[in-house]
């Protein structure tokens, strides 16, 4: 694994051409599957709350996001006074360019074969493609921070700082949850991770099976608050800071923030879909196995439930955001990563397979008993907080009003 | 190494197609800069201020801690790898480990130093007065000890005779003003 069979004899010209198209679909997936997002999402948040939706622009409206774009594009790129410019000027590509490459190490299916040349349908598949992946979404931080302090204006600077610790906290859920499913397959590799659930019942092999679910969720929610969409889009905040980190955007460059942040959307979905969903495994038709159909109706199921999300959910208050991350997240994924690595060590008392599955599971057992034991260390722990905060807080009024008087 | 030419290929795909599209912004678009345009956007109010240059220490503080668990991150990576080789001993070590930063964890927390937003404030001072004054018309809601007869002091402008105003330091701008 970790190595595309397309390299096999070296680089010649029909290798360069079947690797120039493979960047240019891979490309045009992504830049496609963005401008079908955002009218997916419109049109499916416009029917939850009983309404239309755009439908002018082109059949059924399914165009406005292509119109919208092209407006954007004749737009005034001005520069604001107090901008640092070249920062400025940089930051919406240092968003795009990494969350556009992200989506290459996702496996969309299978091999083919052109003119004699086997090829994943896989741009890259890498042995460090799961640490690719947290690279990417750690890099898009960059973009958030330097856009708002770029802009020399107050509504983005507070809006990206508000980005930047978010997406620092959720961060380390996200690195822990995706731990769990490499400690379950023992590769970094994607494609490896999406043939280690292939198998008779597909869906039983899932990670998300094996993980216990658990992780699954918190990984679903840090990516949410990762990507600031809905519930978690306090760097948004149109009520307080009308727009945040890109108010102060305009024309192409607020576009590639728009681009950005539907691709972020679009190749987040397929990275669920690949670690806990099975990737493009599925039941095979005719015989034929038909991987990248399985793998698009998942990443649409996937990216459909983002949108029901938005549609439902209020927004988190920042303290609430930050407790939840901090408090229940971090803790939890810790937590599942240890137990999910205890039921995988494989029993001392002799692998013979007698006794019932549980007895051979010791070190799981022990695990929940100690994830029992640091819950209620934490438990503890947030209440004598709590506490603390208070202490301090009515020493700090006392003092104010002895001053007063 | 060939492994990593599509990755490098697709960022100079990008790349390019960003730059040209930027390009063909720039040739298509108006340029037509005022000094209102290109003022910083405050909903309309001319800033009189700077954005600010200092922020609540929690930021950092959350930064500091984001470290120790990104370090604790980059420590899982190998070891989950490795893990069906290392078994047991992998696992002990691992427990170790975690358990260390998790009881780090706890004594932070236990701290209050992940404790964000408004606390609730016991006591203290809000910056507008508890009566209406012509400096100004907005109000606080009083504290518990300020209520008389359990309902809110009317303001110092109410009819007399309604309710006793509350014990407080006159404000100068209430005084009748003398004429001359």
């Amino acid at each position: 694994m970790g190595s595309d069979p397309l390299f096999a004899n070296g680089l010649n010209l029909a290798v360069w051409l079947i690797l120039l198209g493979k960047v240019l679909v891979i490309f045009l997936i992504v830049l496609l599957s963005v401008l079908f997002m955002v009218m997916y999402e419109r049109k499916a948040v416009a029917y939850l709350g009983v309404r239309y939706g755009p439908n002018r622009a082109g059949p059924k409206g399914w165009l406005q996001s292509l119109a919208d774009g092209t407006k954007l594009l004749f737009k005034e790129a001005f520069t604001p006074r107090n901008a640092d410019k070249a920062v400025y000027k940089a930051a919406p590509y240092l968003m795009l360019v990494p969350i556009m490459v992200a989506f290459s190490i996702v496996p969309i299916g299978g091999r083919i074969t052109i003119a004699h040349h086997t090829t994943e349908l896989q741009l890259a598949d890498p042995q460090w493609g799961i640490l690719f992946l947290l690279m990417t979404s750690g890099l898009a931080v960059y973009g958030v921070i330097l856009a708002g302090w770029a802009s020399g204006s107050k509504y983005p600077l507070l809006g990206s700082v508000r980005a930047s610790a978010q997406m620092v906290s959720y961060e380390a859920v996200l690195g822990l949850t995706t731990a769990t499913v490499v400690l379950v397959t023992g590769s970094l590799s994607t494609s490896t991770i999406v043939a280690a659930q292939s198998g008779h019942w597909s869906f039983v092999h899932w990670n998300l099976i094996h993980t216990a679910v658990i992780p699954f969720i918190l990984f679903s929610i840090a990516i949410t608050a990762e990507m600031t969409r809905a519930p978690f889009d306090l760097v948004e905040a149109e009520e307080e800071l009308s727009g945040g980190y890109n108010l102060e955007y305009s024309s192409i460059d607020f576009a590639w923030f728009y681009l950005a942040e539907y691709a972020a959307l679009v190749t987040n979905s397929a990275i669920i879909v690949t670690l806990w969903f099975g990737g493009p495994n599925g039941p095979t038709i005719d015989g034929h196995s038909v991987g990248p159909l399985w793998f698009t109706v998942k990443v649409l199921v996937v990216l459909y439930i983002f949108v029901w999300i938005r549609a439902t959910l209020p927004r988190f208050r920042y303290d609430q955001l930050m407790d939840l991350g901090w408090k229940r997240l971090i803790p939890a994924s810790l937590i599942m990563l240890m137990v999910v690595a205890g039921f995988q060590a494989t029993s001392t008392s002799g692998g013979n397979g007698a006794g019932h599955w549980l007895a051979q599971r010791e070190w799981g057992l022990a695990a929940v008993g100690g994830a029992f034991v640091l819950g209620a260390l934490l438990w503890r722990a947030i209440d004598v907080g709590r506490q603390a905060s208070e202490v301090e807080e009515a020493r700090e009024s006392r003092l104010s009003l002895e001053r007063e008087s | 190494m060939v492994q990593y030419l599509p990755i490098l290929l697709l960022i100079v795909l990008v790349a390019l197609f960003a730059g040209g599209s930027a390009a063909g912004s720039r040739a298509l678009g108006p340029k037509r800069p005022t000094a209102a345009k290109q003022g910083p956007y405050e909903s309309g109010i001319a800033p009189r201020f700077g954005p600010a240059a200092r922020f609540p220490v929690r930021f950092y503080l959350v930064a500091m801690i984001f470290i120790i668990f990104d370090i604790e991150v980059i420590f899982l990576y190998p070891w989950a790898v490795m893990y069906h080789q290392l078994s047991t001993f992998g696992l002990a070590e691992m427990a170790a480990f975690a358990v260390v930063v998790f009881i780090a964890f706890a004594y932070l927390v236990s701290n209050g130093a992940l404790d964000w937003g408004p606390r609730q404030r016991r006591g203290g001072r809000a910056p507008v007065q508890l009566a209406r004054s012509t400096t100004s018309s907005v109000r606080r809601v009083p504290r518990p000890v300020e209520l008389v007869n359990g309902v809110a002091p009317r303001p110092l402008d109410s009819p007399p005779g309604a309710r006793p105003a509350p014990a407080e330091a006159p404000n100068p701008y209430d005084q009748p003003v003398k004429s001359a």
